[in-house]
């Protein structure tokens, strides 16, 4: 087994996918030759060849509108969003279309494509390139949202994600793409969607999170273990829409105390669709209120106050401390 | 002097290796200037100068690993600051003149990283949720709390089964904390919403009936022999002091659920006070080893506190019976009602000069009206007798 | 330094059939195709019968908002004909013409404007997307449509049709920059019908056509008059084996006029003056081909009439199909969102369902 970054596992699982399935194919800007502005594709158009690797001209709405067509028309696209700011512009098509062209044909058209973005603060990067826009996409019905947060989940839920037939956006939290390293076996195996992934089990509090900001919050959990002899649970959330929500009510059933850890803004994050269905769903199970900890409901700061914006590990240990002495 | 250390070269590395000087030992450069190529875990970069100067030392040799933030290059001249890492060394700050290096995996911003390996579990847990025994708001289980409740010990009666706050409250050890209660400007008809104690009364009561086998004796205690002033109050409660010595039965608690009847080797009594918020019941600690003198203290500073609304939570939970003195208002008899899990409450009428029968004749006694309840649950009728026996017996002393 | 010219573009304009029903120029080979000329002209009778009978359904509360595509009957019908079966095409929302060529079925032209979701379903038209309300966004599909289709060396051709006002948005341009960077087997129809809603086209572009946007994007765009069947027909049927060839994409502006309202819930009388719609009444484009068949006997009153019948009488069994679909069951709602419906959404149908019984309408 390989000990490959997140990135790599990315770049594995791309692979894998074209060498399987020869309707996949991936598009973008600046993925063919250059291999990605993150190196993701690197290598892959050498190998599979300029028909299976596009370098499109740049325009985001025209890369998302392409892969419905594409899509549509029986291929697998993996589309690239080169950083998480420039998103936006797909959002019409992925709204519109993406996501409902299925209801609109009554099944008879569908949209399997796969559309990847970079996603979150923390690598330094100038403007634009540090959103967490997840909530967005989560609002979007017919589609799913995926974000992995360790190496291995990123090969098996990107590989899942290419398999599904609907369309998914998969977020790559950026500064997990070389944080660190796992053994990811190439075996071309996808990780369940739709289910959350239990990374630490615990009894006296639940934390809920996703991509990046289970880095954090993982050490949060470390810390209580180690110093305060809390047990917190950690659930990475995996796919982001549509929530598997059993898991998380099965374990604050539990604890009976809920902390949810993003990066993104409060307001209208998902951290507040959880909270309300807990509350809707577990409200007497709970030992004290849900807590969030989020990033502030600003424009993602420029580098140099990105620490400050994102949650840290002292933020959730604090928010632990609230719902254990309520 | 002044030293230039190895700045964290951006990608949350501890260190970094030296490839190449590009400068020696009395060379004079200026700022920017490529000192030395230092190659991290992932990329070669040219580390140019901070500043203009002389240099009088350098740290290592090509292949030598120099820890972040350890000296790398002495200057001559007086000391400075340290530049900001950022603006001298950012990577790709130097996309013109940047020898062949390694890809940093970024056309922007520094990728934090590094060559550990994570192990990790991640579980897929499909199972179903196990509810936990009590439901209840977090803010009802933070009241359970200040008042010590095992919330598991309070029947719910919330309409999703849940504990609410009246049920907490209605809790024998529950604190009956009274909200003040508006008073009424004119004298036509209204309906209002019981609140505070009044409110948990209501509860208390309806749970009483609901599960209480309550039965009730009357009797009367006569005082005729009492020698000099006596305090009845706390004759009344000696004399129970001494019943419930004798008939445990009755100083007790009953789980209907379980059928637990729990005898109690002490008596924390409640007493029932009638305030203008409603019944009020504060806990006489282990009044029954206490002298008279102490009785009458205690019940002095518990009534003050009582008017006061100063009792601490604490001073109102688990009384294992109650003495309700309703007589000093009016009545002589009545059904007190008992509040699970005790079983048994003591009401005493008011004080009466009745006409007696006495041996030959007839003669005026004062007397003190007394009613008994107790749960048939768990006490029987004889234990109860006996128990009024007793009470009656002592009251009767003449001191 | 000396000054020269980069480069040179010129547009072309191309009209066969005049207003009066005279051929002028040298016609194209299908002038000579009687079957298919009086194909076209029943197809564009059908369409304007339909049409006028969804207006009518509308105005009497049998239908919601529809948009009439009265004018524009030439350019939709001859696009569908310039087309081949495995070639897919791309709609904006009025293109009834090509979709009933295609294969659409009336009733469910109907049923899509009746806020009835089963009216996209196209049971005889497994192919082709679903109307594109969004503006232009539609050209995107048919481009990546066309990308799949040129990856798979499969000879067909994406077929899209845009309105004056949607080749100001950006999807537009972007996906005619991908046709021609990609070298796509697509063909982008532009109608202009001269107006966007109530914005004419002079305050919609400072083009003088906008056949010649296409310049920017490195392919070749042609203006034809859209009235003029013969003409369109030719233009989209050039394209579209150019297109199939492996030449790439093509752009033609069909010069029309939207004689109705922009859809039933619009009145045109607030934008426009009367005369200019008399005036653009006279060039339309059924009376110029009908005039064009009576010139060359390939046509008589009778056949007409009967023509009338006979499209009377279909389309009076599409509204009667259309009436009997009923209201859907509501976990039609959810089925589609889906391949497989996911637990979260299971939950919400079942209790949509559950639910249902306790209210009606």
């Amino acid at each position: 087994m390989a000990k490959v970054t997140l990135v790599e596992a990315v770049n594995l699982a791309l692979a894998r996918a074209l060498a399987d399935d020869p309707r996949v194919v991936l598009l973008g800007e600046d993925i063919g030759v250059n291999g990605g502005v993150f190196r993701a594709t690197v290598g892959l158009q050498e190998r599979f060849g300029p028909n299976r690797v596009l370098d499109t001209p740049l325009a985001e709405s025209m890369i998302a509108g392409l892969a419905i067509g594409m899509a549509a028309m029986g291929m697998r696209p993996v589309a690239e969003i080169q950083f998480s700011g420039f998103i936006y512009p797909t959002i019409d098509q992925m709204i519109n279309h993406a996501g409902r062209l299925r209801t609109r044909t009554r099944g008879r058209l569908s949209v399997p494509m796969v559309l990847r973005a970079p996603s979150g603060a923390g690598i330094h990067a100038p403007e634009h390139h540090s959103e967490s826009n997840e909530s967005l996409f989560a609002h979007m019905p017919g589609i799913r949202v995926v974000m992995p947060s360790s190496p291995t989940r990123a090969y098996g839920l990107l590989l899942a994600a290419i398999q599904d037939p609907d369309p998914v956006v998969f977020f790559e939290p950026t500064r997990l793409y070389r944080l660190n390293k796992q053994e990811v076996e190439d075996d071309g195996q996808p990780l369940p969607l739709d289910t959350c992934f239990v990374l630490r089990e615990g009894h006296d509090l639940t934390f809920v999170s996703w991509g990046a900001m289970l880095h954090e919050t993982l050490e949060a959990a470390r810390l209580l273990a180690e110093t305060e002899q809390v047990s917190a649970e950690v659930i990475d959330l995996g796919t982001l829409s549509p929530i598997d929500y059993e898991t998380i009510l099965e374990s604050v059933g539990r604890t009976g105390r809920l902390v949810i850890v993003h990066e993104a803004p409060r307001t209208a994050g998902l951290g507040a669709e959880i909270a309300a269905e807990v509350a809707e769903r577990a409200l007497y199970e709970l030992e004290a209120p849900i807590v969030r900890v989020t990033g502030y409901d600003v424009v993602t700061p420029f580098f140099k106050l990105e620490h400050d914006f994102m949650p840290s590990v002292d933020r959730i240990r604090r928010a632990a401390h609230q719902v254990l002495e309520p | 002097m002044k030293t230039f250390h190895l700045p964290d070269l951006g990608e949350g590395l501890t260190e970094a290796e030296i490839v190449e000087w590009h400068v020696q030992v009395g060379d004079t450069v200026t700022t920017d200037q490529p000192l030395v190529a230092m190659e991290t875990a992932k990329a070669v970069v040219d580390v140019p100068a901070p500043w203009s100067g002389r240099i009088s030392a350098l740290h290592g040799k090509p292949g030598d690993i120099i820890p972040t933030h350890a000296p790398l290059v002495d200057f001559e001249g007086p000391g400075g600051e340290q530049p900001s890492p950022t603006t001298t060394t950012h990577p790709t700050a130097k996309a013109v003149s940047a020898p062949p290096r390694e890809d940093q995996g970024s056309v922007v911003g520094h990728m934090p990283a590094a060559e550990s390996v994570v192990a990790e579990q991640a579980i897929i847990r499909k199972r179903p949720a196990e509810k936990r025994t009590v439901k209840a708001l977090p803010k009802v289980r933070r009241r359970a709390r200040e008042l010590g409740i095992d919330l598991r010990r309070v029947a719910a009666s919330g309409r999703h089964g849940e504990t609410t706050l009246a049920d907490l409250e209605a809790h024998p050890a529950g604190t009956p904390t009274a909200a003040p209660r508006a008073p009424s400007a004119n004298r036509a008809s209204q309906t209002e919403t019981l609140r505070g104690t009044r409110r948990i009364m209501a509860q208390t009561m309806s749970l009483a009936r609901d599960q209480v086998a309550a039965t009730t004796l009357f009797d009367d205690a006569d005082l005729e022999a009492w020698q000099g002033r006596q305090d009845i109050t706390v004759r009344v409660i000696r004399a129970l002091a001494k019943a419930c010595t004798a008939q445990p039965a009755l100083n007790a608690w009953f789980n209907g659920e379980t059928l637990e009847h729990t005898l109690h080797g002490h008596l924390d009594l409640g007493l029932a006070v009638d305030t203008p918020d409603g019944l009020i019941v504060p806990v006489l600690r282990d009044i029954g080893r206490a002298a008279p003198g102490e009785i009458r203290q205690e019940l002095e500073r518990v009534k003050k506190k009582t008017q006061a609304r100063a009792l601490e939570p604490g001073e109102m939970t688990h009384p294992t019976f109650t003495l309700s003195n309703f007589g000093m208002i009016a009545g002589r008899y009545a059904t007190p009602v008992i509040v699970p899990p005790m079983v048994a409450i003591l009401g005493v009428g008011r004080l009466c000069h009745d006409v007696v029968a006495v041996m030959g004749g007839i003669a005026t006694h004062r007397r003190l009206p007394l009613s008994l309840t107790f749960d048939h649950r768990c006490v029987t009728g004889g234990d109860a007798c006996r128990f009024l026996r007793t009470l009656i017996d002592d009251l009767a002393e003449p001191s | 330094m000396s000054i020269t010219t980069a480069a040179r573009f010129e547009i072309k304009y191309r009209s066969y059939l005049t207003p009066e029903g005279r051929l002028v120029g040298t016609p194209p080979a299908i002038a000579s195709d009687a079957d298919l000329l009086k194909r076209l002209y029943r197809m564009m009778v059908l369409v304007r019968i339909f049409d006028s009978k969804a207006i009518a359904l509308q105005r009497t509360g049998q239908l919601g908002t529809y948009a009439s595509c009265l004018g524009h009957e030439a350019t939709h019908v001859a696009t569908g004909a310039a087309m081949r079966p495995e070639d897919v095409f791309f709609p904006m929302y009025r293109e009834y013409g090509t979709q009933l060529w295609r294969g659409v079925h009336m009733e469910e032209i109907l049923a899509f404007w009746g806020g009835d979701e089963r009216g996209t379903a196209f049971q005889n038209q497994p192919l082709d997307f679903p109307w594109a309300v969004p503006i232009a966004t539609q050209t995107l599909h048919a481009a990546g449509a066309a990308l799949a289709f040129k990856l798979r060396g499969e000879k067909r051709v994406a077929v899209t049709v845009i309105g004056d006002g949607g080749t100001s948005q950006g999807d537009f341009y972007e996906s005619l920059n991908a046709a021609g960077a990609f070298r796509l087997p697509a063909v982008f129809v532009i109608v202009n019908n001269q107006w966007a809603i109530s914005v004419p086209l002079k305050a919609q572009t400072a083009c003088e056509t906008l056949a010649q946007k296409a310049i920017a994007a490195g392919l070749p765009g042609v203006q034809v008059d859209g009235n003029d069947v013969l003409a369109v027909h030719e233009a989209v049927t050039e394209a579209v084996e150019r297109a199939r060839t492996g030449d790439g994409a093509s752009v033609i502006e069909a010069l029309t006029y939207r004689l109705s309202d922009h859809t039933t819930a619009d009145d045109a009388r607030r934008y426009r003056s009367a005369a200019e719609v008399e005036d653009a009444q006279k060039k339309e484009p059924i009376g110029r081909l009908k005039r064009l068949l009576m010139a060359r006997k390939l046509w008589s009153d009778e056949e007409e009439k009967t023509l009338i019948q006979d499209c009377q009488h279909q389309v009076d069994a599409a509204v009667q199909a259309y009436q009997a679909y009923g209201k859907p069951p509501r976990s039609d709602m959810f089925d589609y969102t889906f391949a497989e419906l996911p637990e979260s959404l299971q939950a919400e149908r079942a209790k949509a369902l559950a639910e249902e019984g306790s209210h009606h309408g």
